[in-house]
């Protein structure tokens, strides 16, 4: 169980700059492209893990690499992905083609997530999104024609200006392509962002919750499994990947922004490119005391249907959950049930309120 | 008699550059080195004092000067804290000196509180040296401000001393006019002991270290002395004088300002203003003393954490040592638990004692919202002081409340006149009287209760008139007054830590701005809050805050881990500085709420 079994590799290019993005991001361009695919495989070079059941390669945009350079970065993966039994990756509908899927299929990728944001023509302007709800459409088409079909979208809800009428359009839109995860994050305008520059303001906390509630009820009728809090996915769709997080397993965390937790450690590598490309202050270590590690997950677990192993969090931090944290619990017995083993938090939306009582002094 | 010796203080009006200068004069007279001066501002020893720029606790420096008639001059520099809150010991360290420095900000003239720190210079019966300062701020006017000093005050400006505390231009003048127009001691060594104690501090390894100024006879260490208001007798154990510096000394004589240690063991031997005389042959009449000032303004303090009384306890204590106007003792409070109710002097001592609770000693405090004292005849006729809005009596015993009113002098430029009179009849004010100083500036006069002018009255001024009024007051006495206790109710119980005495006419407005804030601070919870104002049991306003519904910021990509941790320890923090009442928290900010109602949002 020490194993590390999940890879997360960050392709910080991107064609364009998405308003409410602050993760690792710069715009593409052919030779510093060039240049990240030398620094990556370098570090690759030093990895002995076996291989991961799970790989994720993320961004940023990831199809944003030229045809050659994905087979590139397909290629220094390799080694590590033989085994793997979900391998993902993000793209945008702007910059995938038949080439590049068929590539993705030679390489194993099973699962692929396509970044939608939201089928109104305005927000997707306002978000500077370069594509429309169709051409989402036609990605989805060609990627089942090829047989992948674990396709995730990405939705964002609680825009500024989204209305209650513009949501429930992208979600009936999102239903009628039946794809078998969906992932909608409310916005957080954070600081740096182009949203934040420009000063927008989010929603208020009313209309958000309301939003909140109306996909979770659309999608669970649907037959959804709302297995985490942002997350809908149809039984055995869910992502094993992310459960890994939400299960808080060791993780490796490749190239510039992405983070990683090896042995009670975190790493966090730098998110400014031409320090990682010169490799200058590359990487941050922090040991993660077991008290802290033990908070971590239980902040992590509690955001899944699935909940908190007990047995396994004793195994893991010598701590038993339901004395260690006797006060918490009653304080919040009416949001958490305890079952099999498990703890389960019933109200993932007020879960920030009940993970405070959590923290110790 | 000892012609060689200048007992004085600097007074000002807040910010017209007494520490400033003070620290001038050190440097000049080498006093204190210019490494030292570093860590500017001397005299302001405690943190907070830096800070906020602001001399709270009085200090004494003794100061070697060589003159230019060839001599070498005593000078002992007493410092008075500027802020109207501190003008009891303002009087305490006038009445140690024989002469006073005026300093009047070239750009701003005179003040309110130049008038008031003037006034009792006066009465103390100094000698004044009016100083110009700031000369070399663009918009100094050298002659007006001179001229002003002249008409206002009535003090001869030919020979004042122009200078620039900062840049130290012509601050040489100023040591040359302490020693030309500044009197020197009059006591006479040879006759029986009288030392004034103006000040005075608890050390733990000697006792208290009493600050003396003798004004007749000697005293020296082994002496036996007496203090005359409270008869006890002590033996000197250590004498010395501060340059800043303690250097200790065998004696004391005549017009020397020092410090005194007799083996004191508690703060509450040593009476402010007492006189010191010797057992063997003491004087046959005490120095006039001055009177103990009682606190204006009283709040409530409470632990966040009720398991920290005992430490609040502690720490209030300790701090009374080194501040013997603060006052407190026990009270309880339903919403709060067990706590201290605490007198102060005014509403920037309060803001003082509450930082450095919290700062020196590690506290999380609630303060509830400061009061006043009220004066309540009931129905059978006996009379009672109330200090916490929520042990007002029944409205059916009781035939009639007084309140503190003051008299408030206000100096304002002639185009906020308009603003800064409306601003004041709204406050209850009672217009008394306007004085013209000059072509441009005004003094208004009001009465007005006590309480009016603590619920923002001196913030509002400043709006009002761009930063231009100042303020200057005093207790007048008590008057009837047609008041009346609000109740606050969260979730249908009463909040006693939120009452408040509020005027007839306000209420209604009051108790709507006050549920209206209250729903602004408080974090919503998981079930819906009804906030309630009320008198008696009449509810005259009311809002509701809805119940938490979702608060998780639903992005969560794998790394981001350490960040929504230290989110959410931050709020943690947050938490801390709340207080769960009942089944509701509320935070520290709330309990002031009741106080800053007036802003409209304007």
């Amino acid at each position: 169980m020490t194993r590390t079994d999940h890879l997360y590799i960050h392709v910080p290019f991107c064609k364009t700059i998405c308003a409410y993005c602050d993760f690792c991001h710069v715009v593409y361009r052919e030779e510093t492209a060039e240049r990240w695919l030398k620094r990556l495989e370098e570090d690759f070079a030093e990895i002995k893990d076996e291989g991961y059941s799970t790989v994720y390669i993320g961004g940023g945009t990831p199809s944003s690499l030229n045809i050659r350079q994905l087979r590139e970065l397909l290629d220094i993966v390799r080694p590590f992905s033989r085994k793997t039994e979900e391998y993902t990756i993000e793209i945008n509908p702007e910059s995938i083609d038949e080439e590049k899927v068929l590539l993705l299929k030679e390489y194993g990728i099973n699962r692929v997530s396509i970044g939608l944001q939201s089928s109104d023509e305005r927000l997707l302007k306002l978000m500077n999104r370069h594509h429309s709800f169709e051409d989402v459409r036609k990605t989805v088409e060609l990627l089942r024609k090829h047989g992948l079909i674990n396709i995730s979208l990405d939705v964002l809800y609680s825009l500024p200006s989204q209305t209650m009428d513009d949501l429930k359009k992208t979600v009936k839109d999102v239903l009628e392509l039946d794809v078998p995860h969906v992932s909608l994050y409310s916005l957080t305008i954070e600081k740096g962002t182009i949203f934040d520059r420009l000063g927008y303001q989010p929603l208020d906390e009313e209309t958000e919750a309301d939003m909140y509630e109306y996909i979770g009820k659309e999608l669970t009728d649907k037959g959804y499994i709302h297995y985490e809090i942002a997350n809908f996915a149809k039984e055995g769709f869910q992502s094993r990947h992310n459960l890994g997080y939400w299960n808080y397993d060791d993780y490796r965390g490749m190239s510039c922004g992405a983070v990683g937790k090896i042995h009670h450690k975190r790493y966090t590598m730098t998110s400014d490119l031409k320090d990682y490309l010169e490799k200058k202050d590359i990487m941050e270590v922090e040991d993660i005391a077991t008290r802290e590690e033990a908070f971590e997950n239980i902040m992590m677990s509690l955001r899944t249907i699935y909940g908190l192993d007990l047995k396994l969090f004793k195994e893991r931090y010598g701590i038993d959950f339901t004395d260690e944290y006797k006060d918490a619990i009653e304080k919040n017995k009416d949001h958490l049930l305890i079952k099999d083993d498990h703890c389960i938090c019933k109200d993932g939306e007020i879960l920030n309120t009940i993970l405070i009582d959590f923290i110790k002094e | 008699m000892n012609d060689k010796i200048r007992n004085f203080s600097i007074i000002a009006h807040i910010d017209h550059g007494k520490s400033t200068l003070a620290d001038r004069i050190l440097e000049l007279t080498d006093t204190v080195s210019k490494r030292e001066m570093v860590n500017s501002q001397i005299l302001d020893s405690l943190d907070l004092e830096q800070e906020r720029g602001i001399t709270i606790k009085l200090n004494v420096v003794q100061i070697k000067y060589k003159a230019k008639d060839g001599e070498e001059y005593t000078f002992h520099l007493i410092d008075t804290p500027g802020h109207v809150d501190f003008s009891y010991e303002v009087s305490r360290s006038l009445a140690a000196c024989d002469g006073a420095i005026l300093v009047v900000d070239a750009s701003q003239g005179i003040e309110a509180q130049t008038l008031a720190n003037t006034y009792l210079a006066l009465d103390n019966d100094l000698e004044i040296l009016p100083v110009i300062n700031k000369i070399d701020l663009p918009s100094a006017d050298i002659e007006r401000t001179k001229k002003e000093i002249e008409d206002v005050i009535g003090l001869d400006c030919s020979e004042a001393p122009c200078i620039s505390a900062k840049s130290g231009e012509n601050v040489e003048d100023v040591l040359e006019g302490i020693v030309k127009h500044l009197p020197c001691p009059k006591g006479n060594a040879d006759d029986p002991l009288r030392a004034l104690v103006f000040d005075s501090y608890y050390d733990s390894y000697r006792g208290v270290v009493v600050f003396i100024c003798i004004k007749d006879g000697s005293v020296k260490v082994g002496d036996h002395i007496r203090m005359l208001h409270s008869g006890t007798e002590y033996e000197v154990t250590e004498l010395g004088v501060k340059t800043p510096n303690e250097v200790k000394r065998e004696r004391l004589e005549a017009g020397e300002v020092g410090y005194l240690c007799a083996s004191i063991k508690s703060i509450k031997d040593v009476f402010i203003g007492d006189t010191i005389t010797s057992v063997e042959r003491p004087c046959r009449e005490a120095l006039p003393g001055y009177r103990k000032m009682n606190p204006m303004v009283y709040c409530g303090m409470y632990p966040t954490d009720n398991n920290k009384y005992n430490d609040l306890r502690d720490a209030l204590e300790k701090l009374q040592l080194n501040d013997s106007s603060l006052t407190f003792e026990a009270e309880s409070s339903k919403a709060l638990g067990f706590g201290f109710r605490l007198g102060f002097l005014g509403l920037l001592h309060m803001e003082v004692v509450q930082e450095r609770l919290e700062r020196e000693y590690g506290l999380n405090l609630i303060a509830t919202a400061p009061s006043v004292v009220y004066k309540v005849t009931l129905t059978d006729k006996t009379e009672v002081y109330i200090d916490n809005p929520s042990m007002m009596p029944d409205n059916t015993l009781i035939d009639h409340i007084e309140e503190p009113y003051v008299r408030a002098s206000i100096m304002v430029p002639n185009e906020f006149i308009g603003p800064v009179m409306e601003l004041s009849q709204n406050k209850r004010g009672i217009y008394k009287d306007m004085v013209y100083l000059d072509d441009n500036r005004n003094q208004l006069i009001y009465e007005m209760p006590l309480s009016e002018i603590i619920f923002e009255y001196f913030d509002k001024l400043k709006s009002v008139s761009r930063g231009y009024a100042s303020l200057d007051y005093e207790l007048i006495g008590y008057r009837q007054s047609s008041l009346v206790k609000m109740d606050i109710l969260l979730n249908g119980e009463v909040i006693d830590a939120l009452s408040i005495i509020v005027h007839k006419d306000f209420a209604y407005d009051r108790g709507h701005k006050i549920t209206v804030k209250l729903k602004e601070l408080l974090p919503k919870q998981q079930f819906e809050i009804p906030v309630q104002a009320a008198i008696g049991n009449k509810v005259i306003a009311r809002t509701n805050i809805k119940s938490l519904r979702k608060d998780v910021l639903a992005k969560c990509y794998g790394g981001d881990v350490s960040r929504k941790k230290k989110l959410l320890e931050k709020q943690k923090e947050g938490k801390k500085r709340m207080k769960a009442v009942g089944s509701v928290e509320i935070p520290q900010e709330a309990f002031m709420a009741v106080l800053a109602l007036d802003d409209d949002k304007n």
